[in-house]
């Protein structure tokens, strides 16, 4: 019987096995999605909120799918109880380039390497392109974890490529 | 030319290989947490673990009652099935305990002696597991558990004493095989209680 699988019947050390094997990557994504400060807390949020769902692991994706997927949902969750609402990091589109402008007369005249430029989209720009450039998700996927549609998951991803790409020549 | 010119409407697709954000993202190097962050996680899934506990605690009444019933209705049948043996025509079809389906069948009555080998293999595979673990066990359950298999025990050997005499009995046969798998319900059980490690 596999870590996941003893996880499922109630062993925290089988859990504690996966968190080990998988934390990195919940940890990257955390920080990549809401920054360094909010990873710790996110990471450990995520892996609660995995030992409760257990049960609803079917096996139909890879544990790794699934345990992800989760991983996304919950920090989304957090943009938006920390009031990021939908409609004002997609319906705005503009708000992305705007923003980022803003900050880099103040902020970018120091070396900047990517994690740092992605740290001045907004939320939503941020997790479209995270989500999309780095992870891998296609723009139907992600529209369907935020609630809008694919167009508003493209539009967002073209201005928050604009802007980083500003951001990382201007540190060239 | 902007950017907007340079990447135009397309620009919502997989990234090519000589544009500045593919190479950033291939450098873009992963961190790992300043500090582990296992304990902080592990306080916090012991709020899970408390129902587990009062679940397990639960099956004791029960498996102490089915017992206790176990002894009664098991003595008084058995009683009844060796002294009134059931006359041919109202004996009942057999009806085969789940997972004791390899029986020897002589004349639609299945012999008591059916799979015997499997229900003792089965039987000293959980008595071990259970010696092996009874030490993660309440006294008290062990107590209780021991008790109620040997009101099982007693009510097996008297359902073969009395099939020495009657083997076609169709009501022993299925007395037998149903003690039997209370049984093993109960070894199943105490078993899974001792690897939880509740009490």
């Amino acid at each position: 019987m596999d870590d996941v699988a003893l996880a499922t019947e109630g062993d925290a050390a089988a859990f504690e096995r996966v968190y080990r094997a998988h934390m990195p990557r919940i940890f990257n994504l955390a920080r990549r999605m809401a920054g360094p400060d909010a990873a710790d807390e996110l990471t450990q949020d995520v892996f609660v909120r995995a030992w409760q769902k257990l049960a609803l692991f079917r096996g139909e994706s890879s544990f790794s799918t699934w345990l992800h997927r989760l991983a996304v949902n919950v920090i989304i969750e957090r943009f938006r109880t920390l009031g990021t609402a939908r409609e004002r990091f997609l319906a705005d589109s503009e708000a992305v380039l705007e923003i980022a402008h803003a900050r880099r007369t103040k902020h970018l005249d120091l070396s900047m390497d990517l994690q740092v430029a992605i740290e001045q989209l907004p939320h939503g720009a941020r997790t479209v392109f995270v989500l999309h450039d780095v992870e891998g998700y296609k723009h139907a996927e992600i529209g369907d974890i935020l609630g809008v549609s694919a167009g508003t998951s493209k539009s967002q991803l073209h201005r928050a490529r604009q802007t980083l790409r500003g951001l990382l020549r201007k540190e060239v | 030319m902007t950017d907007q010119g340079q990447f135009g409407e397309r620009d919502h697709e997989p990234l090519g290989a000589d544009d500045i954000l593919s190479q950033a993202i291939e450098q873009c190097r992963d961190e790992m947490p300043a500090q582990d962050l296992w304990p902080a996680v592990s306080a916090r899934l012991e709020i899970k673990s408390a129902p587990r506990r009062s679940q397990i605690s639960l099956t004791l009444p029960q498996l102490a009652l089915a017992a206790s019933l176990l002894m009664a209705v098991a003595s008084g049948l058995t009683w009844l099935a060796s002294r009134q043996p059931l006359a041919p025509a109202e004996a009942q079809p057999m009806v085969v305990a789940q997972g004791e389906s390899a029986g020897e069948v002589e004349g639609g009555i299945v012999n008591a002696n059916f799979a015997d080998a499997q229900f003792n293999a089965a039987v000293i595979d959980l008595e071990q597991i259970l010696r092996d673990e009874r030490d993660r066990l309440d006294p008290r359950t062990v107590l209780v558990i021991e008790r109620n298999l040997k009101t099982i025990d007693l009510a097996i050997q008297e359902a073969r004493m009395a099939l020495n005499d009657d083997p076609a009995n169709a009501y022993l046969n299925s007395h037998l095989a149903d003690a039997r798998r209370r049984k093993l319900d109960l070894l199943r059980h105490a078993t899974t209680l001792a690897s939880a490690g509740g009490n």
